[in-house]
């Protein structure tokens, strides 16, 4: 690894330097894919399933086809058929094609009410949405599972009668429609739960969870006659739009360009492909740039991958003096008409920050007939915790001890054992909870008010991966260095990318610009995903950075006529210790140099030690017991980052994260009905928090750095 | 059936050829070019496409191209003054109340519309005014930080 200059000597990471595409953003300029307008440009229209769950005997597109303005449609028939299990490249498990071809196309039956059945590329909306019309669908309905305990019935219809449940025992009872068991289990924890002083339990029901983000699902695509296809997209991964989108189409990847554009939000929904292979095979048939914009009810009703719903049982026991003697927990996730929740991350999620002896975590991923679920801020683990951080205090209740002193008294440390056996890497927990007992938030005492108040505490957790980033650094004829990445911008990595440029070259931020590459002028990059952007992105941008400056450095040595080794180079100047102390600027050994080929820094970073997150919230509540209304009164987030880049970026994240939890637990829900329709897909009935349901709120950023990764990120 | 609307658009005089079912939405990104004015949610629930008309702010996915017939309409394209930002824009993106950007325009013109009408506003009267405007990266205060600060003439 890289050494890395010490926080105290930083001049540009660790600032608060504000967005520098900001002017793009609060002027209107920014391009989101729906802006863009290509010459020819026509308008896509998928027509979704109204069943949640029934077999498609035919369909007849000809009327649609015949309609005048109609330029072509497309079904399932149009693509090839790709089996389950068939694996694409996406970090360090890949995923599978199959989940991407039946979100994007049902093919012989219908999983969920909403899901894509045919598409057509029109003139206008107006000739698409009546040609939607036209295109006449036998059905076959079948019964519908739409909640994990119906699913798991014993006479419960089967969604995928093909899938084989894997992680049972032989001989085992299996359960219906579940994908996958998975288990974690370590010493007693039936005997510990029956001799323990004191026992915390609880039942918690989370309901599915939209990601919200306001930029709804939109791509174009075109296609040349030679086959090439491009595709501006909104994604969190130029190269997994790439990769699903060529498998999807069978096409060879080198003939498909994702180029990504501004995204308006993302938070996990922007992984899989949803339009973006219907778009591209609407645009080969018919020879025109197709563009497709889903509606807000679209999205909400099948058309994009809320998180999942999930029943949790968690029991948490202890000795007298706190300490805990077992968890015993049970994860039962509604991940919607397609199997896949990473169940064993999930249950670490929950469980893994607190030592303890005796452990046993099942984790079931069940399969409905609701929208394949996705990913949303650290998937699966915000209901796992949700339900975990209630046990934890039940069990403060019934001991009594205070909550904070429990968890403090419990909370895993460096190198104490995780679920999975191995020992923790660097871990500021306790700082965490150090810093929450000094903070005003929770020693100053709950004023009362009119209406019952409570305060509330409880820590969070996830593992960030590795995953992959490229970055290229070339220099300017004028000496400023230019970074091209491989990830999308989701959460100002432009600017937080710049400040690790800056850094690397000693120079102001003005003197770096940072553009996000397409996939075929960028390095393979996994997308912005798992909290793993900021950390392996600054890496490969270091690198990149300094392998220009090596590269300059034989530059500058021929210019100043001593040898490499007596070149040193500050601020964004060469100085040569041998004749005179000459120097040369970045912009003078550029403009004499230029021409003798370009200055090209490379970056790949993969498989950095992964940095444990942890954080810990505190929230006052007033609670009016005859409407159930509550008020959120005082809110701090404390959060161990390793190293804030940029800490007024940090706090945006953990502000708009709040929201989102504050949202998820008080006002949003998915209200089913028993037909699988979805009664509330708008944004009025969909309840996000305003700016009038939340306070303002508190970030407490914690720096414990995470070895052997650039800055301690 | 199509009609011809004539209108004043950011202090200019347009005269455009509208669809009858268009949206003033639809007239402004898809018959004028001007997209800097996102659609979020096409029925007023998200307060994205949010723009002036006679100084007032209103979802355009929510009024008819035919009802501003002879209107004075403002867009975010209309908020700066050539390359100089209004305060509300300068402040946002010093406080970072931009991520995403996607909700950017329309806290804008809510924001601009409120100093507008009151110069010195509380936080809560600056939450009131952007309640309208869902925003689903920020948490919101870093955008009420940015709007104060507009209003106190750029302090921090």
């Amino acid at each position: 690894m890289t050494t890395t200059k010490a926080p105290s000597e930083q001049k540009v990471i660790g600032h608060r330097a504000p967005r520098v595409d900001g002017g793009e953003r609060v002027t209107g300029r920014a391009v989101y894919p729906a802006d863009l307008v290509r010459p020819g440009l026509v308008h896509g229209a998928i027509l979704r399933s109204p069943h949640a769950h029934a077999r498609i005997l035919a369909i007849d597109t000809s009327k649609a086809a015949a309609l005048k303005g109609v330029l072509a449609v497309v079904t399932a028939a149009d693509f090839p058929v790709i089996s389950p299990g068939t694996i694409i490249p996406f970090g360090e498990t890949g995923a599978d094609a199959w989940i991407s071809a039946v979100i994007v196309l049902a093919r012989d039956k219908a999983l969920w009410r909403g899901q894509p059945i045919a598409a057509v590329a029109a003139l206008d909306p107006h000739i698409a949405a009546a040609a939607l019309d036209l295109i006449v669908v036998r059905w076959e309905p079948l019964p519908a599972v739409m909640s994990i305990a119906a699913a798991m019935a014993p006479d419960a219809p089967l969604v995928h009668p093909d899938i084989r449940p894997k992680g049972f025992d032989a001989g085992a009872a299996i359960p219906r429609n579940v994908g996958a068991r998975t288990l974690i289990e370590r010493g007693d924890v039936a005997a510990a739960l029956a001799s323990a002083a004191a026992v915390g339990r609880v039942a918690a029901v989370i309901d599915t969870g939209h990601q919200g983000y306001i930029e709804p699902h939109a791509c174009i695509a075109e296609a040349d006659p030679q086959g090439n296809v491009t595709i501006w997209a909104s994604t969190q991964g130029a190269f997994q739009t790439e990769i699903q989108t060529a498998v999807l189409l069978d096409l060879p990847q080198s003939k498909l360009k994702v180029i990504p554009l501004e995204i308006g939000g993302g938070f996990g929904g922007k992984i899989t492909v949803h339009v973006e292979p219907i778009a591209a095979r609407l645009a080969q048939k018919c020879g025109r740039p197709v563009k497709i914009v889903m509606s807000r009810e679209e999205m909400l009703a099948g058309g994009s991958g809320p998180a999942a719903a999930a029943e949790i049982e968690v029991a948490v026991s202890a000795a007298a003096d706190g300490t805990l003697t077992a968890i015993e927990g049970r994860y039962f996730y509604d991940t919607g008409g397609l199997p896949g929740t990473p169940t064993t991350l999930v249950m670490q999620a929950s469980a893994a920050h607190y030592q303890c002896p005796n452990i046993r975590l099942e984790g079931m991923d069940v399969v409905t007939n609701k929208p394949r679920t996705e990913a949303y801020r650290g998937p699966g683990g915000i209901q796992a915790a949700f339900a975990f951080e209630q046990a934890i205090d039940e069990l403060a209740l019934a001991l009594p001890m205070d909550p904070l002193e429990l968890r403090r008294r419990n909370a895993a440390v460096t190198g104490s054992t995780m679920p999975i056996g191995t020992p923790f890497p660097p871990l500021g927990l306790t700082t965490v909870l150090d810093s929450v007992a000094a903070h005003a938030c929770w020693r100053d005492p709950l004023v009362a008010g009119a209406l019952p108040r409570g305060r509330g505490l409880a820590l969070g957790y996830w593992r960030g991966t590795s995953m992959t980033s490229a970055a290229q650094v070339m220099i300017a004829g004028d000496g400023r260095v230019m970074v091209s990445m491989g990830t999308v911008d989701i959460s100002g990595t432009r600017t937080t990318m710049a400040q690790v440029a800056a850094e690397e070259f000693e120079i102001s931020l003005g003197d770096v610009s940072v553009s996000m590459g397409d996939t075929k002028s960028a390095g393979y990059s996994d997308a912005a995903a798992g909290s793993r952007v900021g950390r392996t992105m600054a890496a490969a941008v270091s690198d990149a950075c300094r392998d220009a400056l090596s590269q300059l450095r034989g530059r500058a040595a021929e210019k100043l006529q001593a040898p490499p080794e007596a070149i040193t180079y500050a601020s964004g100047v060469f100085r040569s210790s041998r004749t005179g102390n000459a120097s040369l600027t970045l912009f003078d050994l550029m403009r004499a140099t230029l021409s003798d080929g370009a200055v090209i820094g490379r970056g790949v970073s993969t498989k950095l030690p992964f940095g444990v997150e942890v954080g810990a919230h505190v929230c006052d509540v007033e609670v009016d017991p005859e409407t159930g209304q509550v008020t959120i009164l005082r809110y701090t987030a404390f959060q161990d980052v390793g190293r804030a880049l940029n800490p007024m970026a940090v706090e945006g994240q953990i502000e708009g994260s709040v929201v989102q939890g504050l949202g998820w637990a008080l006002t949003e829900h998915f209200d089913y009905a028993a037909d699988g329709r979805l009664r509330n897909a708008s944004l009025l009935d969909y309840r996000m928090p305003t700016a009038l349901d939340v306070p303002a709120i508190e970030c407490v950023i914690l720096e414990v750095p995470v070895p052997g990764v650039p800055y301690g990120l | 059936m199509k009609t011809i609307l004539t209108l004043d658009v950011n202090g200019e005089p347009r005269e455009v050829l509208a669809d009858g079912r268009d949206t003033l939405l639809e007239l402004l990104r898809d018959r004028l070019g001007l997209t800097g004015t996102k659609e979020g949610c096409s029925n007023g629930n998200c307060g994205t496409c949010t723009v002036l008309l006679e100084g007032e702010p209103v979802c355009a996915c929510l009024v008819l191209a035919a009802e501003v017939h002879g209107a004075r309409v403002t867009t975010i394209e209309g908020i700066a003054t050539g390359n100089d930002l209004h305060p509300v824009q300068a402040e946002l993106i010093r406080h970072g109340g931009t991520q995403c950007g996607f909700c950017t325009p329309g806290v804008v013109l809510s924001a601009v519309a409120l100093l507008e009408r009151n110069p010195r506003p509380t936080d809560g009267d600056i939450r009131h005014a952007i309640a309208g405007n869902l925003c689903r990266c920020t948490g919101y205060d870093k955008i009420v930080e940015a709007v104060a600060a507009a209003a106190q003439g750029g302090a921090p």
